[in-house]
Parts: C-alpha cells; structure tokens; sequence
C-alpha cells in the first residue's frame, strides 16, 4: 500500500478533549481514524480497475446537562474540529437522556495476538494487483473450461484511538484482506459457475492461487448438475452458508437491530431458540480472529460473550449506550456501524457512527464431529456451498429465504454424488436453528462480500425448491 | 469549493502520462436521527470533503480519493492513481475506451424550498419524537420507529476534455414504522417519505397524520389472514410493492456492467445478457430510467462521468432495448453512453446504478382492473426481497394484501410472499393503470467496497401472475 505521512492521531484526539474542556461540556470522546483500502477488481479475465482510499476522520461524542450529541467531520483544521464539537453540543441540547450515562472508564486491555502484520500494511500496490490477478491465473490454469472470471482483492490497513475526558485512551491497530473470485465454466450449451472466499489478518494468510483453484473446481464441478426436486431436505451447510446462519444470529442479537429492525428474538431471551447442538459466542479476543481486537470501538477491553448455549439464548450484547438505556453492563461490543444511506462504509474501521452494540467475531463453537462424519451419517440429503442473497423475508416471524447460487450437491448414503442446479430455501430461520443436529469439529475462514466470519460445518433440515 | 484542485489533480494526471484523467470535489453534510418508543436512539451529523482521482492509463483503470486537499496531498493521491493504474495496465488485455461525449460546462441544483439548516436539528429532534408517538395509535402498537435522514452534496465534476459541472443536491426522507402484537402474533407496517429538496415535504404534508395511519395499519394487520401458498394467482401489484420489483428484476439487471459478467463476483449477472432487440414480456411491459424526473431520488442533469442525463428506454412493449451504460459500457455495445454513473462519495470510483427506474402507466382505471379479475390478489406496500444471482428467480415480501373475488377485495392478508421467475411474470403481465408513482428507494446497495445509495423507483398498479408462498 502506499505510504502517505503519518497522522497525529493522538494529538487529534486531545485537541477535541481540549475544545470540550473549553465549551465546558461535562464528558467528551474522540475516535479518531486512519482507514487506507486498496481494491483490485477483477472482471471478465483481467484486471478492471485498482482503487484507493485513504479514509481520516474524527467522530465525537459529547455529554452536557444529560444530553448525549454526535458528530463527525473528515476536515481535521483547527476550525472544523471546533465546529464539529459544537455540532455534537447543539445535538445534545435535544437529545436528554431519561437514563444515567456516561462515556467508558478506562481499564487495561487484554493482549490480542495476530491482528496487525506490517507485511500485508506495506504490500506495495503494484504487488497487490499481481496477487489478484494469481487467482485469475490459477483458475483459467485449472480447465479450459473456465471462460470468465470476476472478483476482488481488498487489502486494509487501519489506525485507530478512542479517547474520553475520563482518561481513556485505547488504540485498534490493524490490517486485514478478503479476496474472492466467482468462476464461469462452460461446456457445449451448458454454463455453471463457482466462486471463493476468503479472509485474514496477515499476509501469510492470503493465498490467492487456492482461490482461483477452488472456485475453477465448483465451476466445472457445476457443468454436471441436474435439477433437484422439491422437498425438505437434510442439507449441510459448508462454512459459507454456515457463517450465513451465525450472522443472522448474530444480527439479532443486537437490542438495537433487534428493537428497531429484527424483532424475532426480543421475547426470547433465556429460551431456546436453536438445537442442543448450538452454541454461539462473540470472542473479539480469538489469535487472528478476522474481526479480532483487543478493545472495542469506545475503547473497552474485548471479553468473550455467550449469545447462545446449546441452543438457549444466553445474551444480547451490549454497548456502554444500550448497556445504561437497559441497565446491563457493557459487552465490549460497540461498534460504529453505519448502514446509512450516502455515508461511506469501508473494511475496516468507521468513524462516521456512533457505537451501537453488535457482536464483534461471532461464531458457532465446534462441535465432535468430522466433516467427513456427517457426510458419511447422511442417508438423503443435500450439501450447500453457498448461499446467496439471504433474507429475513419477515423478521417478526424469521421467514427466511436464500438462493442456493452454486455448489450445491446432492448426498446419497453418506456420499457426495453429483452436484445440482440452482435452488432456494424457503423455510423459517427458528425451523433451521432448531434442526441442526450436527455441527463439525474445525474453525475456518469463510463468507462473502464484506461478512467474514469464523464456522464449523453444520447440517441441519430445510424446505428447498428448484429456481 | 476550491474548482483549482480539481483542474490541478486532472492536469498532474496528465503531466504523468494519464490519457484521461477526471476528479469530483466534493463536500457532504448527513444529518440522522432514529427515533424508537420515545426515545432518541441515533442522532448523527456528519461532514465530510475531499476529492477523488480517477485516470486511464494504458487502457487500466487506478481511482484515489483523499481528505487532505492541499496540493500535496491532492498530487500524492493522483500519483497513487497514476500507480495502480499502470500497474493494473499489465493485465489488461483490452484497453479501456471511453464513448465520446460533449465536453458539458453547467451548474444546477435541486430545488430547495426550506433548507436543512433553516430547521435546528433539536427541533427536528422534538418534531420526529411527536411523530414517532403518533405511530401509537393503540395499546397494540409496541414499537414505532421513526428514521430520519437530511443530506446535502455539493459536486464538482471536472475532466481532462474539459468538462466542469457543479451540481447542488439535497436529500431529505423520513421512514416510518409500526409494530402491533396480539398474543403471539406480532405485525409490523412502514412507509417512506422523501424527496430530492428540502425540508418542506415535510412541511405540506401533515405526517403525524401518516404515522396514525401506518400504526391503524399494523393494528389492522393482527385481524388479518395469513396468505396461503397457491401456484399461478392473478395478483395486482401497488406501485409500492411494484416499485421493489422493478428495482430488482429491471432496474439491477438493465447495469451493463451486469449484463458483461463484471459484478458476477457480488450480486451476480443477468439473465437477459444478449438478448436486446428480443421480446422478454408482454405488450403492456415497458419500463424506463429517468434521472431527469424533478424531486426524485435519482435525480441529476449529469451523471459522475460528465454525461448528460436523458431517459432511457429500457423495455418497450416486451421488447428489450437499452441497457444502463457507463462511457466504457457503451464502448463496448457501440452505443451512445446514457448517463448511467454514479458514486456516492468522492471516496469511490463511479459504478453503474440506476437513476429512477419504473413501468410505464397503462390504459386502465385501477377499479376496472379489481372488477376484471375473477379469483386473485392485491399486493401491496413492499417488504423485504431476496433475488437469484442472474434476477430471474425472485421472492419478495409484502406489507398487506387483499383477497380478489369476483371483481371484489375480499379478505384482509398478512405475511403475503410472492415468487417468481422474471420471464414468466414479464409474459404475464396484462394490465397497467393510468395512475404512477416514483417513489424514493433509499438503500440500494452494489459494488465493492459497497455504496448504499438513493435511487427512485415505481410504476402503476400492474397485473400480473405469480405464485403465493405460503407460511414455513
């Protein structure tokens, strides 16, 4: 990535501490951020377009008289920086607080091993695109077959400091990349595509040559697919429809989303809501962990949250915000998450959002089995290897639908015997977190456009139709 | 704005060998609030400005934006661009060419009649807790919901041929919405409001008067029937439910970026890829994209590569005719570029979206076409869509529907979920009123990074036929 000329995060931070000293507010809180993305975008067998950001900014939070104000400005003069204070002032002024809050008080955080290698900060732009464009390379290489290619490779440095007027001063250091590419294989009249996706923390991590390969394989593997007929089926879920499962999990276990967007597990906290054989935490503090950090985005010290507990769930997870508002304490688990609308959204880190409370690194905790076991343990059924525009078609009854895109396979007395055309699930997300009924023994890295997240393999029953 | 930068990042570009060069100067000012059960749950502002560098070198691509606009930092950002893109050139088999286009000058701005920051945000504040608790309309009623978003957006395009065009845009919207519960059942109804201006639409329109009707509504919902699964209903479709729709099986796969594979990677392709000039639906299917629509969300004069906006012809009659296209797309097609690019942030590299896509108005009086339908299904207020990779296979939620029986509404329904393929429901269709709407559609999501962006999107209430999921 390219060097520019290191920014005084810190001294940023003070000068916000100071302007709220000067407008006498009663608490103040900066976030500073350094957010540097390179996008290598690969279309139609060659590279399309290389693309960067450097993204600097501030969000600050005041407190005065009860009332809580944000802002946020990417002009770091002296000038914007006071307006942006007063901004957060004029915003507080509406916006008393029926509850007693106040910002997080400093506390020592925890060691999070694997979450920053300079390697993959420094890796040159020129050296990106051509570790892009190795996953082209390794897929056309695979079969002759293969006629089209489209994907990405992101790499991400970021540079972050939480400061309050309590003292708290907390850094998030780190780097991170995802790279994908989706396979289009064709033979005669017959088209079929596969596609791969992976995530990681360091350089050593990312190995694009397996991704050309393994996406170049589901696509020609998909050039034999016969339709699937309609019914409920046993189906396993490979880590990417996986991590699908865990993240609507996960989503819902926000009082936030769930109050406003996804009411569907509101009422059932301490109920089950999943099969014995799930359990579910968020551990920021996982070695490398894709969403790993040793503080969250308001500087608390990570800690390991149980969301759901052989199936009852455990937790909603909470930011110090919704921590006072429902009188619970923090989770570590503010995040400046920001789905609004304009406002820009990268990997890494975002200071254009307050913290709201959203599980960190979610996961579904391994169980006994090999992946091999289940397969071997399934009479009829079906494997799932991706998963593809996925929705809560009703989130107050959790309907839930996701188009089966590709790698989808038909298993038939403990074999994988042939792979079938594109389908979609129709059933209903509580119907699926009840029916899992074997989860694998091994963590890997899986998802898609944006949503990486640590899984094990799972198997459970759903209502399939052919598309 | 300070226009010099811009000229001068364009010029570095070209003094280090950039055939084309163009750079967007902006500034953005958001301003949100979220407003659930009496309390603020959310208030933002948000400022933002900076520049972003896009230039052509040996047929690649390389994009930098930055915040420091000093000439410094403006000529480090062009010279990564400049970087990336000759680095990227190596693996370009065939050159980027760009469609020509008029070198257009111009300065335009949305009508504004009460601008954002002639309503302090605290009474904004005050104003959508009043409105949040109209939502309440009963007991029943256990969460309102009220979203509120104002932006403002000052544009400098500038490029090497000598374009420069300033464009002033304001955006101002509230969504709103009710939960009811009875027993178990809980049912929830929404609605947006919003245009392309100021904080007047607020203003002619009395909306704590439209929150009472959106909480009468998810009352309504509990003595609702659920909707039972049945293959091959007749369903009339209301322009908001339609507006969804059309979004996702017209507007997304008119991209031409879709149509050549390049988005396969992320929301897929489109099954109608060479097939222009065919007939895909019915004589009564036709469907544009207007950017030049006045108030609307995809409203602009000129896209974010300097091409002046015109309305495209997407379907005509059944028939296929044009495509969304970038100035490289239609190099590619051998057309005439339609003004299809957009970003929503100076940090982004401009991808093709929609402008405000919708189905044309029909002949029909909406009351001749609930009297002419013998058994089917009015289909209203859209929910949540899930669509297959190539937009063939679709499944979309809806708020309400009303059983049709012999020309009559008959049964009030809840959970109402349509299915079908894209074909098929093109072919189907028989019937359009004369009345249309184009209606906002906030949160339109592509590309990578993803930009979440505003587009508009409708057409008349429209029959159709389609298959009913029924309850899981």
């Amino acid at each position: 990535m390219a060097k520019t000329k290191a920014l005084d995060l810190k001294g940023v931070g003070k000068q916000i501490l100071k302007l709220g000293e000067q407008l006498d507010t009663d608490e103040t809180e900066a976030y500073v951020v350094s957010n540097r993305v390179l996008t290598v975008r690969l279309v139609n067998n060659a590279v399309f377009e290389a693309k960067g950001v450097h993204d600097i900014g501030v969000g600050l939070r005041v407190i005065k008289d009860g009332g809580l104000g944000f802002s946020s400005t990417a002009n770091l003069s002296a000038d914007s920086l006071r307006k942006a204070v007063h901004a957060a002032l004029d915003a507080s002024k509406a916006r008393r607080l029926p509850f007693k809050y106040s910002f997080p008080s400093p506390a020592k955080p925890p060691k999070v091993l694997g979450v920053y290698d300079a390697r993959l900060a420094k890796l040159p732009g020129d050296k990106t695109v051509e570790l892009a464009y190795d996953m082209i390379e390794e897929s056309m290489a695979h079969s002759r077959k293969v006629v089209d290619n489209a994907g990405v490779l992101n790499v991400v440095e970021f540079h972050s400091i939480v400061m309050n007027s309590h003292g708290l001063v907390a850094k998030d250091d780190g780097t991170f990349f995802e790279a994908s590419l989706a396979v289009t294989a064709k033979e005669g009249t017959k088209s079929s595509e596969g596609s791969e996706a992976t995530a990681g923390r360091s350089l050593k991590e990312l190995k694009p040559k397996d991704v050309g390969k393994r996406a170049a394989e589901m696509a020609i593997d998909g050039l034999k697919a016969k339709p699937l007929k309609e019914g409920t089926y046993e189906i396993i879920l490979d880590p990417e429809p996986a991590v699908n499962i865990n993240g609507n999990v996960s989503m819902l276990s926000s009082p936030l989303i769930a109050k406003l967007y996804y009411p569907l597990f509101l009422d059932k906290l301490g109920k089950e809501v999943g099969s014995e054989q799930l359990t579910i935490v968020d551990n920021p503090l996982m070695p490398g962990g894709v969403s790993s950090a040793a503080v969250d985005e308001e500087g608390v010290p990570s800690r390991k949250v149980a969301i759901m507990d052989r199936g009852v769930l455990k937790n909603f997870v909470y930011d110090s915000f919704y921590g006072a508002m429902e009188k619970k304490r923090t989770t570590s688990s503010g995040a400046r998450v920001s789905m609004a609308v304009g406002v820009s959204m990268f990997p890494g880190k975002n200071y254009n959002a307050e913290p709201a409370p959203v599980t960190r690194n979610s996961y579904i905790v391994p169980g006994d089995w090999k992946r091999d076991e289940i397969i071997e343990d399934t009479k009829a059924g079906l494997l799932a290897q991706r998963f593809h525009y996925t929705r809560l078609t009703n989130p107050t009854r959790g309907d839930f639908t996701s188009v089966l895109r590709m790698g989808l396979y038909r298993v038939e007395k403990g074999e994988v015997v042939g792979p079938l055309q594109k389908s979609r699930i129709i059933d209903n997300l509580l119907n699926i977190l009840k029916n899992v009924n074997a989860v694998s023994d091994k963590l890997v890295v899986a998802g898609s456009w944006g949503g990486y997240a640590h899984t094990p393999v799972i198997r459970t029953k759903a209502h399939v139709a052919p598309v | 704005m300070q226009e010099d930068l811009a000229l001068f990042a364009i010029d570095h570009a070209r003094k280090l060998g950039a055939e084309y060069a163009d750079a967007r100067l902006e500034t953005h000012y958001n301003e949100l609030i979220t407003i659930a059960n009496g309390r603020v749950q959310r208030a933002m502002i948000n400022q933002k400005r900076g520049v972003g560098v896009r230039a052509l070198v040996k047929g690649a691509w390389g994009f930098q934006s930055t915040t420091n606009l000093s000439k410094t930092g403006v000529k480090g950002a062009v010279s990564v661009a400049f970087r990336i893109a000759k680095a990227s050139s190596r693996h370009v088999p065939k050159p980027v060419k760009l469609a020509s286009t008029k070198e257009h000058r111009d300065s335009y701005a949305v009508t504004v009649k009460t601008d954002l920051d002639d309503v302090a945000f605290a009474e904004k504040i005050k104003t959508m807790i009043k409105w949040e608790k109209s939502l309440h309309t009963s007991d029943a009623v256990i969460r309102g919901l009220v979203e509120y978003t104002g932006m403002k957006i000052d544009k400098l395009f500038a490029n090497s041929e000598g374009a420069n065009i300033k464009f002033a845009n304001t955006l101002t919207w509230a969504g709103l919405k009710a939960d009811a519960k009875k027993g178990d059942l809980t049912q929830s109804y929404e609605r947006v409001v919003g245009h392309a201006g100021g904080y007047e639409i607020f203003e002619k329109q009395d909306m704590g008067k439209i929150a009472g009707e959106i909480g009468k509504k998810a009352n309504s919902l509990l003595k609702a029937q659920p909707a039972k699964e049945e293959k091959n209903v007749s369903v009339i479709l209301n322009p908001n439910y339609l507006a969804l729709l059309c979004h996702e099986i017209v507007g997304h796969p008119s991209e031409a970026d879709r149509v050549l594979g390049r988005e396969a990677a992320w929301a897929g392709t489109t099954w109608w890829a060479g097939k222009l000039g065919e007939k895909i639906g019915s004589e009564y299917f036709t469907a544009y994209d207007d950017p030049k629509v006045p108030g609307t969300f995809g409203f602009y004069r000129y896209d974010d590569e300097g091409v002046k906006a015109e309305r495209k012809v997407l379907i005509e009659k059944g028939v296929l005719k044009m495509h969304m296209h970038s100035r490289e797309t239609a190099s590619v097609f051998g057309v005439q570029p339609n003004a299809g690019m957009r970003a929503i942030t100076y940090e982004y590299i401009p991808l093709i979206r929609m402008s405000n896509t919708f189905f044309a108005a029909g002949d029909w009086e909406y009351d001749e076409m609930i009297e002419e339908t013998k058994h089917g299904m009015l289909v209203m207020e859209m929910r949540t869509p899930s669509i297959d990779d190539k937009r063939y296979n679709w499944t979309i939620s809806a708020q309400e529907g009303y059983e049709i029986n012999n020309g009559e509404l008959t049964a009030h329904l809840r959970d109402v979920q349509l299915t079908s393929t894209a074909p098929n429901f093109f072919r189907s269709i028989d019937a359009a009123s004369k009345k249309a709407e184009v209606l906002p559609l906030p949160g339109c999501g592509k590309g990578d990074p993803w930009q979440i962006l505003y587009v508009g999107n409708g057409g008349p209430y429209l029959r159709g036929v389609a298959n009913v999921v029924g309850v899981k």
